[in-house]
């Protein structure tokens, strides 16, 4: 509240909608950090359109943004941490994540597009989890999936993978 | 419609649920692309959901054969593979594989494929660099259809899960009296046994009979194979050179005037003995002649280890001397250690020693300064392994330590055996040691946690060696000396 209104950008969203944010939660974006840095100097007083996103994700994206506007930056591009422990969430993201697989696959979609690569960690997780564990046939179901092969196609391939189960 | 809902029973809304609920799921990868599909696969480090997840559909399929996903998979899994199998058959998405591929990493460097060296010895890299090639073809000619990520970690999966859990083994009584062994080696070729009752004792790698090589008049003691050839030496001062596939004694070489207690060879030409005379002989083992006696040391020569021209003995003068080969001639001593010398390692960067006065010694080989005293073990410490920037030590305290050569600092305490540590070796993944309470135990080198119990237990444990799928057991069960030699390969049907 007490920056100047020069810390304030406003986004554009593909339905027409005007956001307004502060800056250091935009710059979450790497899409969007790198357009300001190409225009620094200029005078930014026309919205950014956001043409891949509708309203609602963009402000579902904002308040992830908003969230971790002050986590360090992460490295430009390291596959590194991946070896870790790759499905740990934190408790706030998978909150977060909690919405419907359309607006899940969104969010996804619209964080590669701004390039914002922790959310898109998280999303890419959150759909990961949600295929752990199961049975092939639990994930038809998670995802509303046909099982669209034969019948010896599916005993081929369950003999196939049988190596991976617990003997 | 929300006016519309607001009007219905609740009876009437789990209808309209049910009806919603599966319009509301989406299949993720048909929603999004190839690449993100797949980053949502790599986020999975566990095969069973990834094979599971391929019984999906065609599209689950299709994605889920993907190398990149396997590719992943096996790095996250450590799973280097060997360089002749790193050519993969057409990409499916070849726009999102990686150019370089990184797993070459874990290969690139020495010891990524851990040919045995000798127990407690530090591999050999000029061998290892050798028999690379023999193993290699050897593994391509058993497994000719070897050649996606994922058949690779299919391989890899299976082999681990037979080391932590399965394996098969066989047992073999090696001598009718009950000899004590002193020496054990598993070579892409053989597995030799030396024994305390003058006797060496020839093996192919399933562990079947070859031959019996005799000629030494007492206990053998030191021994090392380089190929066909095999030379010994022990308590008759002699030491003898082998072929082991005819089992012909080649040339005795004598000067020694005292028990040989280490032998290692340079090259293919080139063996050097230590003794409890107190010197090192350097041997041209093709003409049977010695070309250089190493002089210095005040008491025996109990350990020693070569790398290029450079020659390093532990002794129980002590000290440890850095010798030069060509030169004939001790470079530098490393005085520090407060008793005996039994065990060295050498990679051409560091030496490290392990001393009956409790404490391990890393050496500078250019200047001979002591770089770290690494303490913690309460008794002699005779068991030495070093690879990179890891070293793992065995004492007579039944503990084995693994120690970061970055940090000089302690990573893992193993709480191993109830006595001593008699053979211990390590590679990538794992620890094996052996103790004279009888037992074998595989341990995980990142975690330090105990992977599991190998064998029934014994009397006792002399010896054990092991590669990628192979473990050799030396011990004593009733009496009688056993080998027991167990394979964590898969069977082949299970590879198809």
């Amino acid at each position: 509240m007490s920056e100047g209104p020069a810390q304030t950008i406003v986004l554009q969203s593909n339905d027409n909608v005007a956001i307004t944010v502060e800056r250091k939660v935009a710059e979450r974006s790497m899409l969007i950090k790198n357009m300001l840095e190409d225009l620094a100097g200029s005078e930014l007083d026309s919205a950014i359109p956001i043409p891949n996103v509708n309203e609602s994700v963009l402000k579902k994206v904002i308040e992830w943004c908003e969230h971790h506007k002050n986590d360090p930056q992460t490295a430009a591009d390291d596959d590194s941490d991946s070896r870790k422990k790759t499905t740990d969430i934190e408790e706030w993201d998978q909150k977060f994540m909690q919405v419907d697989q359309e607006m899940l696959f969104e969010i996804i979609l619209a964080s590669n597009y701004l390039d914002i690569k922790p959310l898109l960690d998280v999303g890419c997780k959150t759909v990961a989890n949600m295929i752990k564990g199961k049975s092939p046939e639990e994930i038809r179901k998670t995802f509303n999936i046909t099982n669209d092969f034969t019948p010896e196609e599916e005993e081929q391939i369950r003999r196939e993978n049988e190596w991976a189960e617990d003997r | 419609l929300a006016d519309l809902l607001n009007l219905c029973t609740s009876q009437q809304l789990s209808f309209v649920r049910q009806y919603v609920d599966p319009l509301l799921k989406k299949d993720p990868f048909t929603s999004l692309p190839n690449e993100i599909c797949l980053r949502v696969l790599s986020c999975i480090d566990d095969p069973k959901v990834l094979a599971r997840a391929s019984q999906v559909s065609q599209r689950w399929r299709e994605l889920l054969a993907d190398d990149v996903t396997w590719m992943k998979l096996c790095a996250k899994h450590d799973y280097g593979r060997r360089m002749s199998e790193a050519h993969i058959t057409t990409p499916p998405f070849s726009s999102l594989r990686p150019p370089p591929n990184p797993i070459h990493g874990y290969f690139d460097g020495e010891g990524t494929y851990s040919f045995p060296s000798a127990i407690a010895a530090a591999p050999h890299i000029q061998r290892n660099s050798r028999s690379f090639d023999s193993a290699t073809s050897s593994a391509v000619l058993r497994r000719p259809k070897m050649r996606s990520y994922k058949s690779h970690f299919k391989q890899r999966y299976l082999v681990e899960t037979a080391w932590k859990t399965g394996g098969r083994n066989i047992a073999r009584h090696i001598t009718q009296d009950q000899g004590v062994v002193t020496s054990l080696h598993l070579t892409p070729k053989y597995i030799v046994v030396a024994l305390d009752n003058a006797k060496i004792h020839v093996f192919n790698t399933d562990g079947n009979a070859q031959k019996t090589l005799q000629g030494h008049v007492m206990g053998v003691w030191a021994m090392v194979p380089w190929e066909d050839t095999l030379v010994s030496g022990g308590c008759d001062r002699d030491v003898r050179v082998w072929d082991m596939a005819t089992g012909e004694s080649i040339h005795t070489l004598r000067g020694h005037t005292s028990t040989v207690r280490c032998l290692k060879m340079s090259d293919a030409n080139t063996a050097i003995s230590g003794s409890r005379d107190t010197t090192l002989r350097v041997w041209d083992i093709k003409t049977g002649l010695c070309k250089n006696v190493l002089v210095g040391h005040q008491a025996s020569v109990r350990c020693l280890e070569i790398k290029g021209d450079i020659v390093v003995s532990g002794s129980y003068d002590t000290t440890a001397r850095v010798w030069s080969i060509s030169e004939g001639r001790c470079l530098r001593t490393l005085s520090g250690h407060f008793s005996q010398i039994y065990a060295i390692a050498f990679d051409g960067n560091r030496i490290a020693t392990g001393s009956l006065d409790t404490s391990v010694r890393i050496w500078d080989p250019n200047d001979g300064s002591c770089q770290a005293i690494l303490q913690g073990h309460t008794s002699l410490v005779g068991q030495l392994q070093m690879r990179g920037n890891t070293l793992v030590t065995g004492g007579s305290d039944g503990s084995v330590r693994v120690w970061s050569l970055e940090k000089m600092a302690p990573i893992h305490r193993l709480a191993a055996h109830d006595n001593s540590v008699t053979s211990l070796q390590f590679d990538d993944t794992r620890v094996v040691s052996g103790g004279s309470d009888g037992r074998v135990k595989v341990w995980d080198l990142k975690t330090g946690l105990l992977v599991r119990e190998l064998t029934a237990p014994a009397d006792a444990v002399w010896r054990v060696a092991f590669e990628e799928e192979k473990c050799v057991v030396m011990a004593s069960r009733s009496n009688r000396t056993i080998m027991e030699v167990w394979s964590f390969s898969p069977p082949e049907e299970q590879l198809m």
